[in-house]
């Protein structure tokens, strides 16, 4: 599943703590912005969110209702 | 007493209310004899939350004790509302049922200015009934508020959070975005207390998180949550 972490360039001092403890390598410094480079590789465990100091990165969820099929 | 210092007496008390004050004299007068007199021991119930609603309560005298109740007996206290203090206006305004109980907290003596009586009031301004309608239902939803914070674990909250929120993904309506930050201050808790509260959620399997995806597997589980 793709990831929709939002990350602002704007906000973004491209400081790479978020590359450094990304657990799974998803995210990496492009022109000294944090950027998500591996979509797939992220797990969505939304460290990069916590640890941002500029609150640059944003872990959104999506909130979904799964209606029972009728009949079940 | 006479007729006429009975009424002056009611008069001069209404003046004090702040939604009397600006009355002309005539209409002070027809309000002073329209309101009901109602006396109560300490500690007698003087109304029970959602039943309906008999009209605006003033204080005449004495203290009152306006409380919300949890399912298992919990009490929150509001207001003690004191002489010249009104209480349950919101109920008073837009007829709903009362939003709280009230109880004596010393023996006390209150106005009641019938529903009717107030909206006679409004009449000759219809836009003034719309913008009291609005602000008690904020009134309604900021005492809900205080409840679900009060009475509510913050699963509990949410819970009720994700029951309002949830869009299935076929609908027109877009689907709602937050994060855990967001989903914090909405249920007034932080974020890593709502992070263990959606793990705790998903055990339950009401909810399953899928990466960015929050699924509403179980309403009916999320429900008996609250």
């Amino acid at each position: 599943m793709a990831s929709i972490v939002e990350i602002s360039s704007e906000k973004c001092t491209g400081c790479g703590v978020c590359v450094i403890k990304c657990p799974t390598q998803a995210v990496a410094l492009v022109d000294g912005k944090a950027v998500i480079v591996r979509s797939k590789a992220c797990n969505y465990c939304t460290e990069c969110e916590t640890l941002c100091d500029f609150g640059a990165i944003r872990c959104p969820f999506e909130i979904i209702l799964v209606e029972p099929e009728v009949g079940k | 007493m006479s007729e006429q210092s009975w009424l002056a007496s009611r008069v001069a008390f209404l003046r004090t209310i702040s939604y009397f004050t600006n009355l002309g004299e005539e209409e002070a007068r027809r309000v002073g004899r329209e309101l009901l007199e109602r006396s109560f021991d300490r500690g007698q119930l003087i109304f029970i939350e959602g039943e309906s609603c008999d009209g605006l309560y003033l204080v005449k005298s004495g203290q009152v004790r306006l409380f919300k109740s949890s399912p298992e007996g919990r009490e929150i206290v509001l207001l003690v509302a004191r002489q010249g203090d009104t209480f349950n206006d919101a109920p008073a305004f837009d007829g709903g049922p009362n939003p709280v109980s009230a109880t004596a907290l010393e023996a006390a003596t209150v106005y009641i200015v019938p529903r009717q009586t107030l909206l006679s009031l409004l009449e000759a301004c219809p836009a003034a009934v719309g913008i009291v309608n609005v602000l008690a239902g904020r009134l309604r939803h900021l005492t809900k508020v205080v409840e679900d914070l009060s009475f509510r674990s913050v699963a509990s909250r949410l819970a009720k959070l994700l029951l309002e929120l949830a869009v299935a993904e076929e609908r027109v309506a877009p689907i709602p975005r937050l994060t855990q930050d967001e989903m914090a201050s909405m249920v007034g808790s932080v974020r890593d207390v709502v992070g263990r509260a959606l793990r705790a959620l998903e055990q339950t399997g009401a909810i399953k998180i899928q990466g960015h995806r929050i699924l509403v597997v179980n309403a009916e589980m999320l429900r008996k949550m609250l």
